[in-house]
């Protein structure tokens, strides 16, 4: 009996340590995000900021108030605060947990806001909350939640299709329009990665007749692992030598498919363009083994949602090829299965001149 | 002191049971061992009340008794396991109050336990010399050093093996020799070994005797545990008999004669009788043409008549056992029929075996008979459970209890409460409990593989008891077994099998052990 | 006498299936047996070859480890992340890892040797804990590497180059780790008397408690020997990814676990050699390896895979099952 309570003593101590030191760490990031200056990080129209009204008070609610990405993402939400004088402003828990998500959501409607612009981490667990804020006449937009039911609207960066269409063409110019290539997913049933590319795959066709896609395999899995994707391409490149390019999706190929190629001494010769953050592969950038790193800006998204947010506050009403005053939103396309998701053409390509603008 | 009425042999050591002075260490003593009055308890629980135990230096000495009679326990105590709670042992005329494990080692005194503590995954060379490697605190292993020492091992005894393989791959007879020269590597004056026969043929019985012999010959004195009466006449000098953590006698056991054994042993009066087989004119149950399986046996054709008890022995691997269990359906035959009431059947699975009136009674009960850890009445009524099921598969509990407890009174398992898990219940009530399931099937022929083995002698003849009963009622009963007494008493005729055919079919009236037990080597 | 029990052993099945393989994937290809191929493959072995031989220590004693992917991924990040700007000296690094890996190894090994609970559940429940602190409190993400452990990383033992394709392979400076490692396992297993305790706990835990092996602390080292490996090796891993990913490892466990078995190591205890597990890691990798080598297209590739384990764990199988009737015939011939 004693051992099962020394045990019990034990396992108790760990819990506790566990518990104060994610508390000692959401306390540490609040002066952090603090101290982040007002900077110009995205470029706006005058439809961006002009309206009628100021004293609206809108809300960004993000994933992960600790993530890089969403930092970035802070920054568009207090630049458009900081442009237009309105009260907007982000709030995220700590770690990427639903529930927590819900209780800050929860937190920022009880603030008496006018437009609630979310990022859900569980599109299903974020619904009933959802509806609270619009039965009290909140405006809700999500981002990244298309499947969400109680919202107005949401914005998407971009469609899946445009944004495979979009890598392809930076292959293409990298690979200087011929030769063949070939795509990776993390896994052959991502729907997602798969519509990605897809998508490049329909733009090569229909585009480029000088680059032609590899008969076999077409496709090939990294298992969203670094490692594994490296090992894969240099598979690749040994059994098929002709193959000179890689369509990369998720954000663990496109480095990992770098390294191959850096360390077969292809560099300018084989080329690979994909999703990436650039943080991670900054070095592969600068060092010539990745050409481009495709992503969405989400600082301009940030932006984009404040400003739909404002727009459809003061009576607006959005359509198809609406503009946000935003380069990347400035016509969005409306879907044609759900008439409340709108998507932009966020996509962006950072390459050796401009990857040191980001710091995400 | 009740006992001592039955020990004449050693009033004259008990006189001075009580003698406290201190003797010399160095005065030489007739006894290795004396364990005088040793009290054991277990919480609240009696082990051993009292007992003694006096084994001369260099002889072989029988310790036997039931399960649970406290043997183990004398055992551990005498090794240093098990602390006592008084009495005193005397070790070659040196008197201790307290022993731990390294002074009964140091004073040589060693164990080979039932399980043999050997290592079946390393090889024979390293179980031989592993001990000595730890006890001498090495840190590197030396593959020539322990060579050496289990070279020395094996000189000691005096037979022949390859000490480079794998012990799992050995028979147990291999095993405990290894094991009995591991143990007389520490200059041992005893050795205990704990029912070293229980799971080895007659033939390595034969060969373990010898070695046995060979011990006392160089001096030690071996303590045999054990409760077949035959081994204990043919191997040892003197006996002692434990019943219920007392000593029942002790003496000479060329005093002891098989009704005096058993009725020390079981505290009651057992006569077993020859069984008589009268209905020569009665029909065929089960009758065998041609049948082969392949690395089992070939060819074996025999017939059985209702009420027939027939025994089958022959070595381990003759293919008595493989014989079995095709007639019960867990192998198919590849060739040859199977007649049940003269009728040509299938028996390809054990579902057909039991449709056909066939039950199977397997050697290894624990693994192969029972659920261990359900209770009592799920056990016995599993088989039946289908006719006691509602059409939704609910099962009748008060039916199969009813059941169980009218199965329980008719073959006198003792236990406290049906839903107790079987596994609590002794090696002979497991048996029975076993038989029970069966019985309960109205089965036409019951073959029971080694159904005596580990089975205490009291239970042992409730078991013989209950099967000439049954067989009286018609039932036809196949017996496999290595005892030989076993068979004759109890069955009518012997068939013997060798390397996988059937090569002997004998009326056991007048049948003479020694003939049978040559047949069968 | 060597001979015959080399051809019963499973070692020489699984290495023949590896040869049979190996010469398939030539004839196909005409790339496997090239410089810098078989240091790809090297190299992809390297990692998983370290995790088996603590995870084999662990299987022969009748226990099984499936904490360390966690607690690697825990070291490897806290190291990373936490201690970039306070040294600059990779052994650092590799030292504090070993020092958390030793202590989630030794909470593994005490609750597991005291209180003799079942090792999967206790290994599940701390591999649990690591990866939720290494999120909770660590707030893991992919990050980039350190400069110190990035030269590391970016050091070659040599290259392979490809005379025909040109194209080019180095080898990583985490092989020679491997090697030491190996040998270390090896030594261990076969030249201590801390190699034969292991065995002879998966033997028969008694009969080791009764020769006087001390059990407990044979169980608890080889627990904290799993989980000290298991930190450098997380270190190791990033310097080879030249960036920290803290999921890079999940579900790892079962592919060093199915290297085991496959090379002979016994579930239950008692079995297995150094060799036999790196013979099984080896198939999985060259598998793994060279599936677009082979030819088979990315939808079929699961399926071959599946089919080589089961053809490998077959092989030695059967032999098994092969011996286990000659025992029974020596039996049956001991007794005429």
């Amino acid at each position: 009996m004693n051992k099962k309570k020394y045990l019990a003593v034990a396992l108790g101590l760990i819990f506790c340590v566990g518990l104060a030191g994610c508390g000692g760490d959401s306390k540490s990031q609040k002066p952090d995000s603090a101290k982040t200056s007002v900077k110009k990080v995205v470029e706006t129209t005058d439809v961006a900021t002009k309206g009628e009204k100021k004293d609206w008070k809108i809300a960004v609610v993000v994933k992960d108030s600790s993530n890089g990405w969403f930092a970035r993402m802070e920054q568009g939400v207090k630049q458009y605060a900081g442009d237009t004088g309105i009260n907007a402003y982000q709030k995220g828990p700590a770690s990427t947990d639903a529930a927590q998500q819900v209780q800050v959501i929860q937190d920022v409607i009880n603030q008496g806001i006018n437009a609630l612009c979310v990022v859900p981490v569980d599109p299903a667990a974020c619904d009933p909350v959802l509806k609270e804020a619009r039965d009290k006449g909140i405006i809700v937009i999500t981002h990244e939640g298309s499947s969400c039911k109680n919202v107005d609207y949401d914005l998407e960066a971009f469609n899946n299709a445009g944004y495979g269409a979009f890598i392809m063409d930076k292959l293409q110019e990298s690979m200087g329009g011929k030769g063949v290539y070939t795509t990776m997913v993390a896994h052959l049933t991502n729907a997602s990665q798969n519509e990605w590319a897809n998508g490049a795959v329909a733009e090569q066709q229909a585009k480029y007749s000088g680059l032609q896609l590899l008969d076999n395999p077409k496709r090939v899995e990294s298992e969203n692992n670094s490692e594994k994707a490296y090992q894969v391409a240099k598979e690749v490149m040994k059994s098929h030598s002709e193959v000179k390019g890689f369509v990369g999706t998720s954000s663990m190929d496109t480095p990992g498919i770098a390294r191959a190629i850096n360390e077969l001494g292809l560099k300018g010769k084989a080329f690979v363009v994909g999703t990436g953050m650039p943080n991670e592969c900054r070095s592969l950038i600068k060092d010539g083994s990745l050409s481009y790193i495709t992503l969405w800006d989400p600082a301009e998204a940030g932006y984009a949602m404040c400003v739909m947010a404002r727009q459809i506050l003061e009576g607006k009403k959005i359509t198809d090829g609406a503009d946000l005053g935003l380069k990347s939103y400035s016509k969005l396309l409306q879907s044609k299965d759900n008439p409340t998701l709108f998507m932009g053409a966020g996509w962006i390509a950072i390459n050796k001149d401009n990857v040191d603008n980001y710091n995400f | 002191m009740s006992a001592a009425s039955l020990l004449p042999i050693t009033s004259a050591a008990i006189a001075n049971k009580y003698c406290v002075e201190a003797r010399g260490g160095e005065e030489v003593s007739d006894y290795i061992i004396k364990a005088e009055n040793i009290k054991k308890y277990f919480g609240g629980v009696k082990a051993l009340d009292g007992v003694n135990l006096e084994i001369k230096k260099g002889e072989i000495h029988c310790l036997a008794g039931e399960n649970g009679c406290g043997k183990s326990t004398i055992i551990n105590i005498i090794s240093g396991f098990y602390t006592l709670d008084s009495g005193t042992i005397e070790i070659d005329g040196t008197k201790y109050e307290k022993m731990n494990p390294k002074q009964a080692i140091a004073n040589g005194i060693q164990v080979i336990y039932q399980d043999l503590s050997l290592f079946p995954n390393l090889t024979v060379m390293e179980n031989l010399a592993i001990n000595m490697e730890v006890a001498a605190s090495r840190k590197f292993v030396s593959k020539a050093r322990m060579r050496k020492i289990a070279e020395a091992a094996v000189a000691k005894i005096g037979f022949k093996i390859d000490l480079d393989e794998t012990v799992e791959n050995l028979t147990v007879g291999m095993r405990q020799m290894i094991a009995i020269s591991r143990a007389l590597l520490n200059d041992a004056k005893l050795i205990i070994m704990d029912e070293p026969t229980t799971a080895i043929t007659k033939r390595e019985v034969k060969s373990l005797f010898k070695i046995i012999k060979q011990l006392q010959a160089q001096g030690i004195a071996v303590l045999f545990v054990s409760h077949k009466l035959d081994e204990v006449f043919e191997i040892a000098e003197r006996f002692t008999i434990f019943r219920s953590g007392k000593n029942v006698a002790s003496g000479n056991t060329s005093e002891l004669d098989q009704n005096k054994f058993t009725y020390y042993m079981t505290g009651r009066e057992i006569i077993s009788s020859h069984y008589e087989y009268t209905r020569e004119n009665a029909q065929n149950v089960l009758e065998v043409k041609n049948l082969s399986l392949k690395n089992g046996f070939k060819d074996v054709s025999f017939s059985l008549k209702q009420g027939e008890i027939v025994g089958i022995t022959g070595l381990l691997g003759s293919g008595r056992t493989e014989l079995a269990e095709t007639l019960f359906g867990y192998h198919a035959a590849d060739s040859g029929e199977i007649f049940i009431e003269g009728k040509k059947v299938e028996i390809r699975s054990i579902k057909q075996g039991i449709e056909n009136g066939i039950g199977y009674l397997p050697s290894d009960r624990v693994t192969e008979g029972l659920f261990l850890s359900q209770p009592i009445v799920d056990n016995i009524s599993i088989e039946k459970w289908h006719d006691y099921a509602n059409c939704l598969g609910k099962i009748d509990r008060t039916q199969i209890e009813k059941m169980t407890e009218h199965w329980a009174k008719e073959l006198s398992i003792a236990l406290h409460n049906i839903e107790d898990p079987v596994g609590t219940l002794s090696g002979g009530n497991q048996q029975k409990c076993v038989l029970a399931k069966w019985l309960a099937l109205d089965l036409k022929v019951l073959i029971l593989n080694g159904p005596t083995v580990g089975v205490d002698i009291g239970a042992k003849f409730d078991i013989y008891e209950l099967v000439k009963r049954l067989a009286k009622h018609g039932l036809t009963v196949i017996i496999i077994s290595d005892d030989l007494p076993e068979v004759l008493t109890n069955c009518n005729r012997v068939m013997v099998m060798q390397s996988g055919r059937l090569v002997e079919t004998l009326s056991t009236q007048g049948l003479d052990e020694s003939r049978l037990a040559e047949l069968a080597n | 006498m060597n001979l015959q029990k080399t051809v019963k052993s499973t070692e020489f099945y699984v290495a023949l299936i590896i040869l049979l393989l190996c010469m398939a994937i030539q004839m196909k290809s005409g790339q496997f047996f090239t410089g810098n191929n078989l240091v790809d493959v090297v190299r992809a072995f390297s990692v998983p070859a370290m995790f088996c031989i603590g995870e084999m220590f662990v299987i022969i004693t009748g226990g099984v480890d499936v904490s360390f992917p966690a607690i690697a991924s825990l070291s490897m990040f806290f190291v990373c992340s936490e201690l970039e700007e306070v040294a600059s000296n990779p052994l650092f690094f590799f030292l504090v890892a070993m020092l958390i890996g030793l202590a989630v190894g030794l909470l593994n090994g005490v609750i597991i040797a005291r209180f003799r609970f079942p090792a999967l559940i206790v290994t599940l429940g701390t591999s649990s804990i690591c990866f939720g602190i290494m999120q909770g409190v660590f707030k893991s993400r992919e990050y980039p590497l350190c400069e110190p452990l990035k030269e590391l990383g970016e050091m070659k033992l040599f290259s392979a180059t490809n005379p025909v394709s040109g194209l080019t392979s180095n080898m990583p400076v985490a092989v020679i780790l491997m090697i030491v490692l190996v040998f270390l396992g090896w030594f261990i297993l076969n030249r201590t008397m801390l190699g034969r305790g292991i065995y002879a706990i998966g033997g028969d835990v008694k009969a080791a408690q009764r020769s006087g092996f001390n059990v407990f602390g044979i169980l608890l080292f080889i627990y904290a020997f799993s989980g000290c490996m298991a930190g450098l090796i997380g270190v190791l891993r990033s310097t080879m990814l030249l960036a920290v990913h803290p999921n890079n490892l999940e579900g790892m466990e079962m592919t060093v676990i199915a290297a085991c078995v496959l090379g002979g190591v016994r579930m239950t205890g008692g079995k297995g050699s150094v060799l036999g597990a790196l013979l099984g890691m080896a198939l999985l990798t060259i598998v793994d390896n060279s599936l677009i080598l082979l030819g088979i297209s990315t939808i079929w590739q699961k399926v071959f895979t599946g089919a080589i384990i089961i053809i490998g764990t077959a092989a030695s199988a059967m032999q098994t099952k092969r011996n286990e009737r000659k025992l029974a015939i020596k039996m049956n011939e001991g007794g005429k």
